[in-house]
């Protein structure tokens, strides 16, 4: 069993820019007041500002008034549900999943509302994840890595030379850390409702498996069945997570517990990393940068929210700094959720619901992987 | 003579200029939400929440087969049982103890107003790092105490999340429940006090034959009241159970949140019909409740 455990960067979570066409592609062409742009929030501090004061340039430049609503994650889904509902829709929408919005011939394809130039400057690997039926209908923004974070000083503490390279030493050095005492906690494992596909995600691929086997769901498969009973066996046989696995999330979970120099070793991403620099309290491996998309202009956002790039002139951009260089070298690779199946934006959910009782004690990994592949079979022939 | 029928018109049309605004908004927030609310339990959406067209009672025969609503309902049953009669239970004493004369009373009255005067989601974070396993106090407390031996999960754990967000339920329902019996014990008359004490009736005496009957009407308010309000609260379940997967510790309310925007069902449709059933179900166990105590009355 020796497989090879992260280290760096393991997969690549894009969001997407769409574009809503009920308003038709005359949008640009005059005859339009105003745009609706819907935004997530990606936090605080950086994203209204950078979109009011894009909007505003945009409103300059066209006459076209700017209505920017920004939205935190939480209620993004409801929100735009609900806009479509009462025939509101935006123009402009943020959000992580596009292609049954592009299944309901919602969205505009990128033929009609891009230039060639931007379409031929994404990375290949993003935009095919934002293809449907043939035609680029989600446009990349930005993108984020995970990468595998580790408390320096607990390290030290257990005399861990090095950070694990097959599940086996991961399993020894969780135990190593965990037997520090003290409440302290070999591995964050968070695989409650928030975030649990993301890390799911990152397991299933480092041991090979898969969501899709071609076009088919492969949810229960062998691998991944193998890799879930390792999670669940790591919460109830080694006991070297924190207390119910299944039931905790990332960001008041898993990554509070790390901040709070309390965790081994975590699943993070570069948001993370800005949040531990900037408390300066967790001494922690695996640091890495930020930034983006259109040379200067998004490149200060992405910069300021801690993402990568997602286009070809993006990654030239910032392959001048040595620090991001391993990161952007694997960024052509990246690997994605199967955004593009309609059906992904039910089994996210889905998966996001269920896949902690797999790893919760008397849980069943298999039973569980059985019922989200049926599921994602029901979703997809609906 | 056209005279006095004018005036009756004149009547009316001064009446409705009056009562127009309040008309208004009932028609604005609560007939027409209600009326798109029974429209939308009829109709299909798609994920995205797309019209897709009229299906009849469809989604209320799949409501029905969803394997979840059986746990979801009981829990919902426990969840407003048990915070409703702790919540008058604890509020009878509390009023009792308001009632009194004692120094600092004013104190008191205001600072039983506080979690009531907090906004829910607040107190529900508040409740949620008080009962974190490695964060709260909560466990360090009760260890300090020397009750459990080991630190609980409160939310994580399934046999303890549902009386964890119980106490919550009970702790925010207190304030307008003392209030309503507190109120109701100041409308008792002194004199049939004196009465009873003429009469020679103890104290428990007093409060079973005396303060109980006379306060009959302001228990059933509160009881009514606080059935709904607790029934159909969504904040405290929503954020004291937002870690747990599954369906397995929702109330109606955030089962059917769930069914619109965060489960695989992602169904609005669905959800609207439960948002229907839910009304229903609130006005039977009410009518249910008050038909209830009123035969009671009648018996006695």
């Amino acid at each position: 069993m020796r497989r090879v455990m992260p280290v760096l960067l393991l997969s690549v979570v894009i969001s997407f820019l769409a574009i809503a066409c009920d308003r038709g592609p005359s949008a640009k062409s005059g005859g339009v007041a105003s745009i609706k742009v819907v935004i997530a929030d990606y936090s605080k501090d950086n994203t209204r500002p950078f979109w009011q004061a894009l909007s505003a340039a945009y409103t300059k430049q066209t006459g076209v008034k700017v209505d920017l609503q920004v939205i935190d994650w939480n209620s993004i889904d409801q929100q735009v549900t609900t806009m479509i509902q009462n025939n509101q829709p935006p123009d402009v929408l943020n959000l992580n999943s596009f292609s049954s919005y592009a299944k309901d011939g919602l969205l505009n394809s990128s033929e009609d509302v891009l230039s060639p130039k931007t379409r031929d400057d994404f990375l290949a690997a993003f935009a095919r994840g934002g293809e449907y039926q043939g035609k680029l209908y989600g446009f990349p923004i930005l993108s984020s890595a995970r990468a595998f974070f580790y408390n320096k000083s607990l390290f030290a503490k257990a005399k861990i030379a090095a950070p694990p390279k097959t599940w086996d030493e991961f399993v020894k050095t969780a135990q190593k850390i965990t037997a520090l005492g003290k409440g302290t906690i070999g591995y964050a494992l968070p695989l409650g409702p928030e975030e649990a596909q993301a890390e799911w995600s990152i397991w299933m691929w480092n041991n090979g498996g898969d969501w899709k086997s071609g076009d088919q769901w492969a949810i229960n498969s062998e691998k991944n069945l193998q890799t879930l009973k390792f999670l669940a066996d790591l919460a109830n046989t080694h006991k070297v997570t924190q207390v119910n696995p299944g039931k905790t999330n990332r960001t008041d979970g898993a990554f509070q517990l790390f901040k709070d120099g309390k965790v081994g070793m975590v699943m993070g991403f570069s948001p993370l990393a800005k949040q531990l620099d900037a408390e300066g309290k967790v001494d922690y491996g695996t640091k890495f940068l930020d930034l983006y998309y259109q040379p200067e202009n998004i490149t200060r956002w992405i910069t300021a929210e801690g993402f990568l790039p997602v286009t070809k002139s993006g990654l030239d951009q910032m392959r001048s700094n040595p620090k991001l260089k391993p990161y952007l070298d694997a960024l052509p690779n990246a690997r994605l959720v199967p955004t593009t199946d309609p059906a992904w934006d039910k089994v996210k959910l889905d998966v996001q619901q269920n896949i902690g009782l797999a790893v919760q004690p008397g849980g069943n990994p298999k039973q569980v992987l059985d019922q989200l592949q049926k599921n994602a079979t029901t979703a997809g022939g609906r | 003579m056209p005279g006095p029928r004018r005036t009756r018109r004149a009547t009316d049309w001064q009446a409705l200029l009056w009562l127009g605004p309040s008309l208004l908004l009932i028609g604005g927030v609560v007939l027409y939400p209600a009326a798109r609310l029974v429209q939308a339990s009829l109709s299909q959406y798609s994920v995205t929440g797309l019209y897709q067209g009229w299906v009849g009672l469809r989604n209320y025969a799949r409501l029905l087969r969803q394997e979840a609503l059986a746990t979801v309902a009981m829990n919902t049953v426990v969840w407003v049982a048990v915070i409703v009669v702790v919540t008058v239970l604890i509020s009878l004493a509390l009023a009792q103890l308001l009632d009194r004369r004692f120094p600092g009373r004013r104190l008191v009255r205001w600072a039983l107003i506080v979690p009531w005067a907090a906004s829910l989601i607040m107190t529900s974070k508040l409740f949620v790092w008080i009962y974190d396993y490695y964060f709260g106090i909560l466990n360090p407390v009760l260890q300090s105490l020397g009750v459990p031996a080991q630190p609980v999960d409160w939310l994580g754990d399934d046999s303890t999340v549902m009386g964890a967000m119980i106490a919550v339920g009970v702790f925010v329902s207190l304030p307008f429940t003392s209030y309503v019996l507190l109120a109701g014990l100041q409308t008792i008359p002194a004199d049939v006090y004196e009465a009873a004490r003429v009469d020679g009736a103890s104290a428990w005496r007093t409060y079973r034959s005396v303060t109980l009957p006379l306060l009959r009407p302001a228990l059933l308010v509160a009881a009514v009241l606080n059935i709904i309000y607790v029934f159909n609260s969504f904040p405290i379940v929503w954020t004291l159970n937002d870690r747990n997967p599954g369906f397995g510790h929702d109330t109606m309310i955030t089962y059917m949140y769930k069914i619109a925007f965060k489960s695989s069902l992602r169904d609005v449709g669905l959800a609207a019909a439960l948002g229907v059933v839910n009304v229903a179900l609130i006005l039977v166990a009410v009518i249910v409740y008050l038909r209830t105590v009123r035969w009671r009355e009648a018996e006695a």
